[in-house]
C-alpha cells in the first residue's frame, strides 16, 4: 500500500530518476547525529530532532539525504563513479511548514569530468521541475566558490585572510564585516615582554620551547589540543601582518567581484574581461568556468535565463565549486538546491578524493507550487 | 486571578530577593514553617509566593505556570528560545552579577579576540582531525553568540554540568564558556577572557511571563512598580 501521505508525482519521480540511471538507495530514518553536527556545525542542533540511544549515543531524525548517502557509500565499499538517487522524508524544525516533509535528489560521487557532471547535475534538477511544474518559468541562480577562491589568491592575500574569506564565502554580512575589518591593521597587543623578545629575536625553537614549559607547568602539556609550535608560528603569522591593511584597490576589485550578477550566457566573457582589467591570473579557475557552461549547452540547457552571482555560495566548508538554487517566478521559495561537495567524502572518512555533484528537490513546495494552479484548474 | 511569583529558595539569592521586596513594601512571609516552600506577602492578598531552584524558575515562567520569577538572566536566556517575547525583564535587581564569557588557554598567545578564535577553529579539523571542542552548559547562548553574532560554525559543544573551568587542562574540550564573578576560577585554571568574550552580564531579574490576562490586572503592574523603585 502507497504512504499516502507522498506527492502525487512521486512516482513520476522515481521513474524520472531510473531513467536517468541512477540507483535508488533508501537510508535509515535513525541516524547517528554526529556526522550532522561536525559537518554542518553546533547551529544544526537547534533545527534536527535529537533523541540518545541506550548506551549514551547521540542520534537524530534524518534530516537530509546527502551526508547519509555518502555515508553509505563508504561503509559499502562500492566503486565510483556511481550515480544515487533517493526520495524520501527528511524531519527538521522549520519556522514554517511542517517538520517532517519529502525530499528527492541525486548524488553523483566520483565522476572526474567535473564539467559534465556540473551540467548534468544543473540539468537533470531543471529537466524534472520543468516537467513537473509545465507552463512555469524558473528562476536558476548559479555561484563558484572555486572563482572566488582563485581571486583571492590571485590577489596574493596573505593564507590566513584566504581562508577568512574563504570561509565566510555566501554570507554576504559576514564578507562584508570581514572586508571592513582587513582594511585596518590590527596590532598584537597583551604580550609580555620575554614573549616579545623572543618574537623579535625571530627565535622560533626557543619560543616554542618556552610555550611548551608553559604548558608543561601550567597543567596543558598532556591534552592533544593546540601545540606548542602551532601558537608559536601563528603568533608569528599575526605579528608580520599586524601593520598590513587590505589597500584600497584590491578592496575594490573583490567588491567589483563580488557584485558580478548577470546571465550566465554572458558572464564566462565578463569574468575574462573583469581579470584583465584587474590583472588578475585567473586562467583555469575561468576557463574550468567557461568549459562548465559548454558542457551545460551540450545537455541542453540554455545558460541566457541562468543568473550568475559571484557573490552566491554556501557557508558550508565542504562545498567546492557550483552551487545553485532553483525557484519560480512569483515565489521566494527554493525548489532545488544544489553544488558541489569535493571535500565532504573525505572528510566523512573515504580514505580517497571522491568528487561529487548533486542536489535536492523540496517536494512540499514543489507539491505548493503546484497547488494554486490545480485551485484554477478546478474553478 | 492569584498572581504566583518564585523566589529563590536557598542561599544568597533567596536573602537578596526578599531585601528587595521587602524594602518595596511586599514583605515576604513563609506559610508554615521557616522552611517552608510556599509563602504570601504580608498585608497583601491574591499573591502566592512558591520558592524553587534558580533553574526551575527560569523554565516555569516559560511556561507560564508562574507570574512572576526572580532569576540569573542567563537561566532565562539559556531556557527559552526567544526569550524577549516571551518574558519581560521587569528588573534588574542589582545582585547574583555572573557575565557568561569566552575563556581560551592563556597559553595561547595569538589568540584575543572571537576573529582570532574563528580562524582557530577553521584550521581546527585540518590539523587535529577534529572540530574545536567548547566545554559549556550554555548550548543556546553560544550558539547565538559563535553562529549568530560571529559567524563561527565549525566547532563542537562538550556538555559540562560543573567544573566547567577543568575541561581544557583536562583535554575533553579547547576552550569553555561559563559564568564568572571575579574571574579567580578562570585565572586559577590558566584561561583567559576574550577581548570582545563577554558574552552576557547577567544579574538577579524579576521577570514576568507575557501573559494576556496581565494587562488588565492592576496587582500585576503593582508589583513590578514597587520592585523596579525599590532598585533605584
Amino acid at each position: 500500500m502507497p504512504l499516502i501521505d507522498l506527492p502525487p508525482f512521486a512516482a513520476d519521480l522515481l521513474a524520472d530518476f531510473e531513467r536517468l540511471g541512477t540507483v535508488r538507495v533508501d537510508t535509515p530514518v535513525i541516524q547517528p547525529a554526529e556526522p550532522f553536527l561536525d559537518m554542518a556545525g553546533e547551529d544544526l542542533r537547534r533545527r534536527i530532532f535529537m533523541t540518545e540511544s541506550e548506551t549514551g549515543k547521540s542520534l537524530c531524525l534524518r534530516p537530509e539525504f546527502t551526508i547519509p548517502v555518502c555515508l553509505r557509500h563508504i561503509e559499502t565499499a562500492s566503486g565510483t563513479p556511481q550515480r544515487y538517487s533517493y526520495l524520501g522524508q527528511v524531519f527538521r524544525q522549520r519556522r514554517q511548514g511542517a517538520s517532517e516533509f519529502y525530499q528527492a535528489g541525486i548524488e553523483d560521487l566520483g565522476e572526474t569530468d567535473v564539467a559534465s557532471a556540473d551540467a548534468r547535475a544543473l540539468s537533470d534538477a531543471i529537466a524534472i521541475l520543468s516537467a513537473h511544474l509545465p507552463g512555469r518559468s524558473l528562476r536558476v541562480t548559479l555561484g563558484d566558490q572555486s572563482v572566488f577562491e582563485a581571486v583571492i589568491s590571485a590577489c596574493g592575500l596573505p593564507a590566513g585572510w584566504q581562508k577568512r574569506l574563504i570561509h565566510a564565502f555566501g554570507n554576504p554580512a559576514r564578507i562584508e564585516t570581514l572586508l571592513t575589518r582587513l582594511s585596518r591593521p590590527q596590532p598584537v597587543t597583551g604580550l609580555s615582554p620575554e614573549i616579545e623578545a623572543l618574537l623579535v629575536s625571530g627565535d622560533e625553537a626557543t619560543l616554542v620551547a618556552h610555550l611548551d614549559e608553559t604548558m608543561e607547568a601550567t597543567g596543558y602539556s598532556t591534552n592533544a589540543s593546540r601545540s606548542p609550535k602551532e601558537i608559536a608560528e601563528r603568533l608569528k603569522e599575526k605579528r608580520a601582518l599586524e601593520k598590513t591593511a587590505l589597500d584600497g584597490a584590491t578592496l575594490g576589485i573583490l567588491r567589483d567581484f563580488l557584485s558580478l550578477d548577470l546571465s550566465l550566457a554572458a558572464a564566462p566573457a565578463a569574468l575574462f574581461a573583469f581579470a584583465e582589467k584587474a590583472g588578475l591570473a585567473l586562467d583555469g579557475a575561468l576557463q574550468r568556468f567557461e568549459a562548465r557552461v559548454e558542457a551545460l549547452g551540450r545537455a541542453g540547457v540554455d545558460p541566457a535565463p541562468i543568473t550568475y552571482r559571484a557573490a552566491f555560495g554556501r557557508p558550508l566548508d565542504y562545498y567546492t565549486g557550483l552551487v545553485f538554487e532553483i525557484g519560480i517566478d512569483g515565489s521566494l521559495d527554493v525548489l532545488a538546491g544544489g553544488g558541489r561537495f569535493d571535500r565532504l567524502m573525505t572528510l566523512l572518512g573515504a580514505r580517497q578524493r571522491i568528487p561529487a555533484v548533486g542536489f535536492a528537490l523540496w517536494l512540499d513546495r514543489i507539491d505548493q507550487a503546484l497547488a494554486p494552479q490545480n485551485g484554477e484548474a478546478a474553478q | 486571578m492569584t498572581i504566583t511569583l518564585a523566589l529563590p529558595s536557598k542561599g544568597r539569592m533567596k536573602e537578596d530577593a526578599s531585601a528587595i521586596f521587602e524594602r518595596a513594601g511586599l514583605k515576604i512571609i513563609a506559610v508554615g514553617n521557616e522552611r517552608s516552600y510556599r509563602g504570601r506577602i504580608e498585608g497583601l492578598d491574591g499573591v502566592e509566593i512558591a520558592f524553587l531552584s534558580a533553574s526551575e524558575i527560569s523554565r516555569e515562567i516559560g511556561t507560564g505556570a508562574i507570574d512572576f520569577g526572580v532569576t540569573g538572566e542567563d537561566l532565562i536566556r539559556e531556557g527559552l528560545s526567544e526569550a524577549d517575547s516571551r518574558v519581560e525583564f521587569c528588573a534588574r535587581l542589582g545582585f547574583g552579577h555572573a557575565d557568561v564569557v569566552v575563556a581560551v588557554p592563556e597559553i595561547w598567545l595569538d589568540v584575543d579576540t572571537m576573529a582570532d578564535l574563528g580562524d582557530v577553529a577553521a584550521d581546527f579539523r585540518a590539523r587535529h582531525g577534529r572540530r574545536l571542542a567548547i566545554a559549556t552548559k550554555y548550548w543556546r547562548l553560544t550558539q547565538q553568540f559563535f553562529s549568530a553574532t560571529h559567524g563561527i560554525q565549525l566547532y563542537r559543544i562538550v556538555e559540562s554540568l560543573g567544573a566547567t573551568e577543568g575541561a581544557p587542562a583536562a583535554g575533553s574540550a579547547d576552550i569553555i564558556v561559563d559564568i564568572t564573578s571575579t574571574g579567580s576560577t578562570l585565572r586559577a585554571n590558566h584561561l583567559k577572557i576574550l577581548s570582545d568574550g563577554v558574552m552576557l552580564k547577567s544579574q538577579a531579574c524579576l521577570v514576568r511571563a507575557r501573559k494576556p490576562e496581565h494587562e488588565a490586572d492592576p496587582l500585576v503592574a503593582r508589583i513590578a512598580d514597587a520592585v523596579r523603585a525599590a532598585c533605584r
